[in-house]
């Protein structure tokens, strides 16, 4: 194999963030812990998003492989890869500067870092083998900041559930990849296709596929694999809890999308059944849980469950439309998640973090403008038009109608009805309640553009709704099942 | 006929080993006079003189003395184990030899990678020391042995480092070729930190004085062969200073050119290849036994940091340094075989 | 002749030892067993001309990995009773398990049997070579890989360990070389019966 000056190119964004992540290292190590030091490790790992992000434009166009076919980048990749920088920039800047609980070290933004690097990594994993390592460099990081409040027992049992249960998933995937590899012949995903092209599908490759999408179910938890998801929410420090909430899930939906598109893209019969039950459950266990939750963490963690459930819609519909529409819902997810951890990042009581949903009682009078923009984003993750998520909802549910899945589409409606309610409880809440004792001011300052960023794109997102869905469709056709 | 022929190589292997290990035991009996005397006379003692000529006997005196002596089993103690530490310790420190090279092609095993396996011989050693420490049922011999294990995987790290930078310079791991790759220069020369690293580190791997922490006879009696007594202590001894030899025979071999002779002329090159590499051992040993006359014991976080902090990102670095270089002359060797 | 009979041998000792781990009473002996079978194991890859395998084998879960499972071991207080009945208790399942990747096993080996294709041809390179060339060129993508998720744990493992305790008197090396002689020795004159005058801050 030949290196040439394209590897490098096609890869740059990673080369990139594996520097700003040595540089962070090497800061952590010899840097003198002063007062201002982890302002400048956090100014450094935001430079190394934004450089990351921009590196994207630069990237050759078309689809091209690298690394001995391992390394796949095309329209798709490099647009997922946005997200996710973006989503792991929004994530950092909410961090702020002194957050507490433990997290205030440089190696947390080393480890943050290093995890969007692995999803990344995830995002372009065109082979079984750089699939699971970069899905491992992804999640290690993640058990340790789950698990990096120190001293508190909570944060401790969600580090320890994530790390057992994400080991549990590894072993299930790899598991089913090695099925996949023994009954194919090959780990790259297009000689996996061209296998699946002549002859009959073997069992084993059958058997194979279920293990390797219930290990990655695991990781975009969606039910019936959710159970971490909502201890880890509630005992991982908020900022962690923001992190999982706005980006791994992004590359996880785009891994299952590539395994399935365009590994095996001629066993849609089979993974079809697996997907519309894992979406089914997920609507279900995710509308249903939520409603009794009185941690709002928790709750949102629900919430992100019955959000995967209805992107497992999308993709479940095995059309072009469908992946286009889980492009746009992955989108709009995005942007609600980390609006929604905006505001209740800035929940804060006497300089102590708060979590409970009560606590945002009486926003409206004290947080005027937190409080609205709460309002929309709950707005929108309950699908009310015009707001992006009513979008994102509507073109999953047309892809599953389009592709026969009437009775998929109507238990996403009906859930979406039952999700309706809690989201509309915090509305409630905000605007209807005395607040009993009201929270800190001040905090907002810093989070306001995050917040403000995910509001313009929530509202405003009819307006360029058909050039998004274009775009989105355009790189759908990347896929190696529709070209 | 076959049969005839299949007796006759046996016995010729056997022959070839004991060729290699009875020299080597006598080797280690005068080991134990060497440091004696030389430490003597460094601290103007004069050392053991009385038995024999200049003391010459010592050594089989002690060991007649310890063979006629009880072996004790401490009570409590798990006898398998420690009845099998010392002998691992002994074995461990009699088989890497099978790899070293005498001269060209004097050899018991020339196997490709000669390099590897004196590595994972030599990563071995630490479980006779384990072992010996937790089977005694003695605190003194189990922080001994904490103390040592920790010691000996942590030098092992630089020590593999070391070795990775001959390596990129020769392109083999069999230890004739990287003897043979030193006729123009030892890599002592070119790679003097790196050789400094290796034998420092080569003091820690054997427990020699200033790191001899696991024995420490002034805070843990004598570390973790504390309980032993008569032959399975002696067992110890001999391994030690077997492992002393060995280590002095590899860093010759990849630092100070093996059995090739200082000076390609005469009268250098007509002195045969095995004496060069035997002079050179005893060089080395020599540089053990002065260490140990003149340097104080380490306390155990230096060492800790010394090797990890010090000598780990040093050699990394020079890994870097050596392969950069030979990438950037273009001189990288091709692989040999 | 003499390599299958150490074939036979270093598999014997590798299922035995095998065996030995898994019933023997004493954890510590149980990891020397395990010790014991990674040993015969590598002897194996020898058989399979897979030296650098075996030797790196001997190196990496000899020399290190069991050293750390040995240490935990004789440290952890293990309640040995708690630990048998453990075993009792998931013996069934264990038996059942085993028999069923036994006779997966087998099943495999009496398809196999007798075809050698499934070995790779050994050229004239040495494998060390060869998998140098290939972990290089072709692989270097995971390798590096490798190595970023190995820095991960590793910074990981620290970050979640590390506790800076207040109080605690540590060395600063750099400190120490830089102090001078000015800076920490006074020279005084002493009278007899009058001793030194104590100066601020010193002792």
């Amino acid at each position: 194999m030949e290196f040439s000056s394209l590897t490098f190119l096609a890869a740059l964004p990673e080369f990139i963030l594996i520097f700003f992540a040595l540089v962070l290292v090497l800061v952590a190590a010899f840097a003198r812990h002063s007062d201002g030091h982890i302002k400048t490790v956090r100014t450094i790992s935001l430079v190394g998003y934004a450089t990351g992000f921009a590196a994207l434009f630069l990237l050759p166009q078309g689809a091209t492989e690298i690394f001995n076919g391992m390394f796949r980048i095309d329209g798709l990749t490099v647009y997922m890869k946005g997200l996710v920088l973006l989503g792991g920039f929004f994530a950092c800047w909410l961090v702020g500067d002194g957050w507490g609980e433990g997290i205030d070290r440089a190696e947390f933004h080393l480890l943050v870092l290093m995890a969007i690097l692995g999803m990344l990594l995830m995002i372009s994993a065109n082979d079984l083998i750089s699939l699971y390592m970069a899905l491992e460099l992804q999640s290690l990081p993640l058990y340790v900041v789950a698990a990096m409040r120190t001293g508190s027992l909570k944060s401790s049992e969600a580090g320890l559930k994530y790390f057992l249960l994400g080991a549990l998933s590894s072993g299930m995937l790899l598991y089913g990849a090695s099925m996949i590899y023994g009954f194919s012949g090959s780990t790259g995903f297009s000689e996996i296709a061209a296998s699946l092209t002549t002859g009959d599908i073997s069992i084993g490759m059958t058997v194979g596929m279920v293990f390797l999408l219930s290990g990655l179910a695991f990781k975009i938890s969606a039910a019936p694999f959710h159970m971490w998801t909502p201890d880890v929410y509630e005992g991982a420090p908020t900022p962690v809890t923001a992190l999982f909430a706005i980006v791994p899930k992004v590359a996880s939906i785009t891994l299952i999308l590539s395994v399935t598109y365009n590994a095996l893209g001629e066993m849609a019969v089979q993974w079809q059944q697996i997907l519309i039950a894992l979406s089914v459950i997920s609507m279900i266990v995710g509308a249903t849980g939520a409603i009794m939750q009185q941690n709002i963490k928790r709750m949102l963690a629900y919430s992100s469950i019955a959000h995967m459930g209805y992107a497992l819609a999308g993709l479940a519909s095995g059309s072009m439309q469908g992946s286009t529409s889980v492009i746009i819902y992955m989108t709009t997810y995005v942007f609600m998640g980390a609006g929604s951890f905006a505001v209740i990042m800035t929940m804060r009581r006497d300089g102590l973090p708060v979590e409970r949903i009560s606590d945002l009682s009486g926003l409206s009078s004290t947080h005027p403008i937190q409080a609205a923009g709460m309002m929309v984003i709950m707005f929108s993750m309950a699908g009310i038009p015009p707001l992006a998520g009513f979008f994102a909802k509507w073109y999953v549910f047309l892809a599953a109608v389009d592709a026969g899945l009437v009775p998929l589409a109507i238990i996403g409606l009906l859930t979406s009805v039952i999700g309706a309610f809690y989201y509309l409880r915090i509305i409630r809440l905000m605007y209807f309640q005395e607040a009993n004792a009201p929270l800190d001011k001040g905090g907002e300052r810093q989070n306001r553009l995050v917040l403000f960023a995910s509001l313009a794109v929530i509202l405003l997102f009819f307006f360029f709704i058909g050039p998004v869905h274009d775009h989105a469709s355009s790189i759908s056709g990347a896929l190696a099942s529709f070209s | 006929m076959m049969e005839n022929n299949w007796y006759i190589e046996l016995a010729w292997i056997v022959a070839k080993i004991l060729a290699v290990i009875v020299p080597l035991l006598i080797a280690v009996a005068y080991l134990t006079l060497a440091e004696r005397r030389v430490i003597g006379f460094m601290q103007l003692r004069k050392g053991p003189n009385v038995v024999g000529p200049f003391g010459l006997f010592q050594p089989f005196a002690d060991a007649l003395k310890l063979m006629a002596k009880e072996t004790i089993l401490p009570a409590g103690a798990d006898k398998t184990v420690f009845m099998i530490a010392p002998m691992l310790t002994f074995v461990l420190a009699l088989v890497a030899w099978a790899v070293i090279p005498f001269d060209a092609g004097m050899v018991l095993a020339d196997i490709n990678v000669g390099v590897l396996y004196l590595f994972a011989i030599s990563s071995l050693g630490v479980y006779g020391v384990i072992m010996a420490g937790w089977a005694s049922n003695s605190k003194y011999a189990f922080l001994g042995a904490l103390r040592s294990a920790a010691q000996m995987v942590s030098y092992e790290v630089s020590m593999g480092l070391v070795i990775i930078n001959v390596l990129v310079c020769v392109g083999s791991l069999n230890l004739s070729a990287i003897v043979e790759a030193q006729r123009d220069m030892w890599f002592a020369v070119p790679l003097f930190p790196m050789f400094a690293v290796f034998f420092i580190s080569t003091l820690a791997e054997t427990n020699r004085a200033p790191f001899d922490l696991p024995e420490g006879e002034s805070e843990l009696v004598a570390g973790y062969f504390v309980e032993y007594s008569s032959m399975s202590f002696a067992l110890f001894f001999l391994g030690e200073y077997a492992n002393m030899i060995l280590m002095s025979a590899i860093t010759t071999l990849l630092f100070l050119g093996g059995w090739l002779p200082p000076f390609d002329f005469a009268p250098f090159n007509l002195i045969p290849g095995p004496i060069w590499f035997i002079l050179k051992i005893c060089l080395l040993l020599f540089v053990f036994l002065w260490v140990r006359a003149t340097t104080p014991r380490y306390r155990y976080d230096q060492l800790m940091r010394l090797g990890w902090k010090v000598f780990l990102p040093f050699s990394l670095i020079y890994v870097v340094l050596t392969a950069g270089y030979l990438v950037a002359t273009d001189s990288l060797p091709g692989l040999i075989g | 002749m003499i390599s299958s009979f150490f074939f036979y041998l270093f598999a014997a000792v590798t299922c035995l030892s095998g065996l030995m781990v898994v019933t023997s009473r004493n954890p510590v002996h149980s990891v020397l067993f395990l010790i014991l079978a990674f040993f015969n194991a590598a002897g194996l890859f020898i058989l399979l001309q897979a030296e650098f395998l075996a030797m790196l084998l001997v190196v990496v879960y000899v020399g290190a990995v069991a050293v750390l499972f040995l240490f935990v071991v004789m440290m952890l207080d293990i309640n040995f009773v708690e630990l048998r009945e453990g075993f009792q208790k998931y013996r069934t399942l264990g038996i059942v398990i085993g028999i069923i990747l036994l006779a997966e096993l087998f099943t495999t080996f009496f398809q196999l049997a007798g075809d050698s294709g499934a070995l790779p041809e050994t050229t004239g390179v040495h494998n060390t070579a060869q998998l140098g060339r290939v972990l290089y060129t072709e692989y270097v993508y995971l390798f590096q890989l490798a190595g970023l998720i190995l820095l991960v744990a590793m910074i990981g493992a620290i970050a979640l360990t590390l506790r800076s305790r207040p109080g605690v008197k540590r060395q600063s090396i750099s400190d120490q070389n830089s102090r001078r002689r000015e800076d920490t020795v006074r020279l005084a004159k002493v009278r007899s019966g009058e001793g030194a005058e104590a100066k601020e801050g010193s002792h």
